[in-house]
């Protein structure tokens, strides 16, 4: 075991001896991420249909099926019609609040077993439970954080009533978001992160953020390219258009 | 690979390598096509020359404050909730892991694909010590169950035919499974499903660690990487010290042009920010969040000749562009990095010594420097590696005196012109079809494994005179 400061003494020993390197530059960063985030926010409000249109292709590009809703009250049926297309009869959801809705009863209507996980929830049990839940579903539904166009990219982040499994365990997975959370690039994705970080208010953000770009996909067997190898194995984005 | 492989001088392992049609076809089939994909990626992405640019200026800024990056770092993942291992050596990161995994009764540990943890040979250790690391990516998996290794940084078993592989599982998972890739693939997903929510622990490897936030990056297509990190109690990551990068600023700029260069993707299918162990209100992810900082050489390089080699970002480009890579594949090259940066990287982490064979394993052409991300200059560092085996005498003693008595040979120009005159002639027995075979003596060893261009029958210059 090295100690801290040896390790990091015989770096800088070693640092020290390259002075008048030649010229490097890190990426500019935003002086006033929040700022920087909310202007961004502000110009897509006029722009978000174009970045709405280059997601569409770009997800469907990477093997994701986009559907368009006008309210979030007609989330639910095509939900529910997806997995009846895939004989999925267990539904995981994230919490309503994280979710923006509660798709819980008319799914529940539709003849599917929704276990919707509660914001509320971590004893011991009710991880325990939430598991199984998961591992059992064939269906996950989510919000989505951000909505990357330039990619056709859900980013995702994990916290409370908003579990990283449910995007990851069911065969399937349906994300729903509305035009707020679309992104044309992947620079403001970075400015968007660089906000989330200095945000003093992160108590409601998890350890984890998931860029999710299509289907789980692996070509390692004579490059064949296969869907769903551990992660899902379609991946649903639904667009409500009301504000 | 085994000592025993590695005893075996490189060019038969690569004459092996050579007769082995399989591996000849995979080989042409995978490069052409990573090379393809890449080519269109950046074809249609005209900022991509500008975002290279700008990626080799943020992995140089960064190695200039190196020690101060990694300070932050790990200050950042512990406010976070994690905890810093710092190892100088392969033996130190292996005793890290093994002592989490023990102190923590740890029986099966899930593994998301990582270079360092083959650098470090960490399955040999942790299944020494009881405890069963199972490879998850499916690449790494077949590798695995079949007792080999990688053969290529991001497509491991690009060696393997689907004849092979539903052979080993049917075998190892005691089934019948046709050689359908599909099939496969969801036999490996339903095995590994119950490893994942089994195991306790997860160890992954980092693609990319922001000492802003305290952030490691991982860039994954399965998915494997995403369950390791989320489903077992404790997750390990060990990570080499140069893949830290200052801000997310920074990292948005790399996440651009990783998965073209390594697989023509805009981005691939996961990128996972892991910010260290689980929070309040989370109802899933790991209690422990564990990070290794890796030096095993790379310091001594900061101010060395392979300095540029640490800003790698293991994408596997210059292995698909390398016309000795797609002859004789990754495993030729007998460690764990392979193809013309494996030469560097295996120089860096192991000494000039053991690659004192390998550092010619490369026509120089400059494809590699062509497509690398960062556009490291690979050439000029392999010619660098030559010059110091020749000066710290590791290169062969014949090769040795044959280069000193060419140079001689170029620096005078009555020398040259005496000797072009005295190859023509006595080069005759040995030109068949245009080119200089079987070259006697020392000159043999040059020519057992390259054809050379004879001297012409004018040279320029006798033409240049009577040109003018």
């Amino acid at each position: 075991m090295t100690a801290r400061a040896d390790f990091l003494a015989r770096i800088r020993r070693e640092v020290a001896k390259t002075t008048g390197q030649v010229a490097a530059s890190t990426a500019p960063r935003p002086p006033h991420p929040g700022a920087a985030a909310d202007a961004i926010r502000r110009e897509l409000a006029e722009r978000w249909p174009q970045a709405l249109e280059r997601f569409r292709q770009e997800f469907e590009r990477v093997a994701g099926i986009f559907h368009r809703v006008p309210t979030v009250e007609a989330a639910p049926p095509v939900i529910a019609a997806i997995a009846r297309e895939r004989g999925a009869r267990n539904v995981v959801t994230w919490d309503p609040g994280a979710l923006g809705f509660d798709p819980a009863p008319a799914l529940a209507r539709e003849g599917l077993a929704v276990a919707a996980v509660s914001a509320g929830q971590e004893s011991e049990a009710a991880r325990v439970r939430h598991r199984a839940e998961a591992a059992a579903a064939q269906l996950g539904v989510t919000g989505a954080d951000f909505v990357l166009a330039e990619t056709g990219t859900l980013i995702l982040l994990s916290g409370a009533g908003r579990p990283r499994s449910t995007s990851l365990l069911p065969d399937v997975h349906v994300a729903v978001f509305g035009r707020d959370r679309l992104l044309e690039s992947l620079e403001q994705v970075g400015v968007m992160l660089e906000a989330l970080h200095v945000d003093p208010d992160r108590a409601t953000s998890g350890a984890m953020i998931n860029f999710i770009t299509g289907p789980s996909r692996t070509a390692d067997i004579e490059l064949t390219l296969t869907r769903g190898v551990h992660g899902p194995k379609e991946v649903h984005a639904i667009f409500v258009e009301a504000p | 690979m085994s000592d025993a492989a590695l005893r075996t001088p490189f060019p038969e392992r690569a004459s092996a390598a050579l007769k082995d049609g399989f591996l000849q076809e995979a080989l042409t089939i995978a490069t052409t096509k990573f090379i393809d994909l890449r080519r269109e990626s950046f074809a249609g992405f005209p900022q991509g020359e500008a975002l290279r640019d700008q990626a080799r200026a943020i992995k140089e800024a960064t190695l200039q404050r190196l020690d101060a990056h990694l300070d932050r770092l790990a200050d950042n993942v512990e406010r976070l909730g994690g905890v810093v291992h710092w190892a100088t050596t392969a033996e130190e990161a292996r005793e890290i892991v093994l002592r989490l995994a023990r102190d923590r009764g740890v029986r099966m540990a899930v593994k998301s694909k990582s270079m360092a943890t083959e650098e470090i040979d960490l399955n040999e250790a942790l299944e020494h010590a009881g405890i069963t690391p199972i490879e998850t990516d499916l690449g790494e998996y077949i590798i695995q169950l079949a007792h080999e290794k990688p053969s290529h940084i991001i497509a491991p078993a690009i060696h393997k035919t689907k004849g092979q592989v539903a052979e080993l599982f049917s075998r190892e998972l005691r089934g019948q499974f046709p050689a359908d890739p599909e099939v496969l693939t969801a036999v490996a997903r339903q095995a590994l499903r119950e490893k994942f929510l089994q195991a306790d622990m997860g160890i992954t490897g980092a693609n990319f660690a922001v000492a802003d936030t305290g952030t490691v990056v991982l860039v994954t297509n399965e998915g494997n990487g995403r369950m390791v990190t989320s489903l077992p109690r404790i997750h390990v990551a060990i990570m080499g010290i140069e893949k830290v990068i200052p801000s997310m600023s920074d990292l948005v700029v790399f996440l651009a042009i990783l998965a073209r260069s390594a697989t023509g993707q805009k981005l691939s299918s996961y990128t996972t920010l892991v910010r260290g162990p689980r929070r309040a209100g989370e109802l899933e992810g790991p209690e422990e969040f564990h990070l290794v900082l890796l030096d095993n050489g790379r310091s001594r390089q900061i101010a060395s000749t392979l300095r540029e080699a640490l800003y790698c970002l293991r994408c596997g480009a210059c292995l698909n562009v390398c016309p000795v890579y797609r002859q004789i594949g990754g495993h030729a090259y007998g460690h764990t990095y392979p193809g013309p940066i494996g030469i560097l990287l295996t120089a860096m982490l192991k000494g000039n010594e053991s690659v004192r064979e390998l550092a010619h394993a490369s026509s120089l052409c400059g494809a590699c420097k062509d497509v690398c991300p960062v556009r490291i200059d690979i050439p000029r560092m392999l010619i660098e590696l030559r010059e110091h085996l020749d000066r710290d005498k590791i290169a062969p003693w014949g090769e040795r005196v044959v280069f000193r008595a060419f140079r001689r040979l170029l620096m005078s120009e009555p020398a040259f012109r005496l000797s072009a005159r005295a190859g023509r002639l006595l080069q005759r027995p040995f030109v068949r079809g245009g080119r200089l075979r079987g070259l006697p003596l020392l000159f043999g060893r040059w020519t057992r494994t390259r054809d050379l261009p004879p001297v012409a029958a004018r040279t320029f210059r006798e033409r240049w005179k009577d040109l003018r």
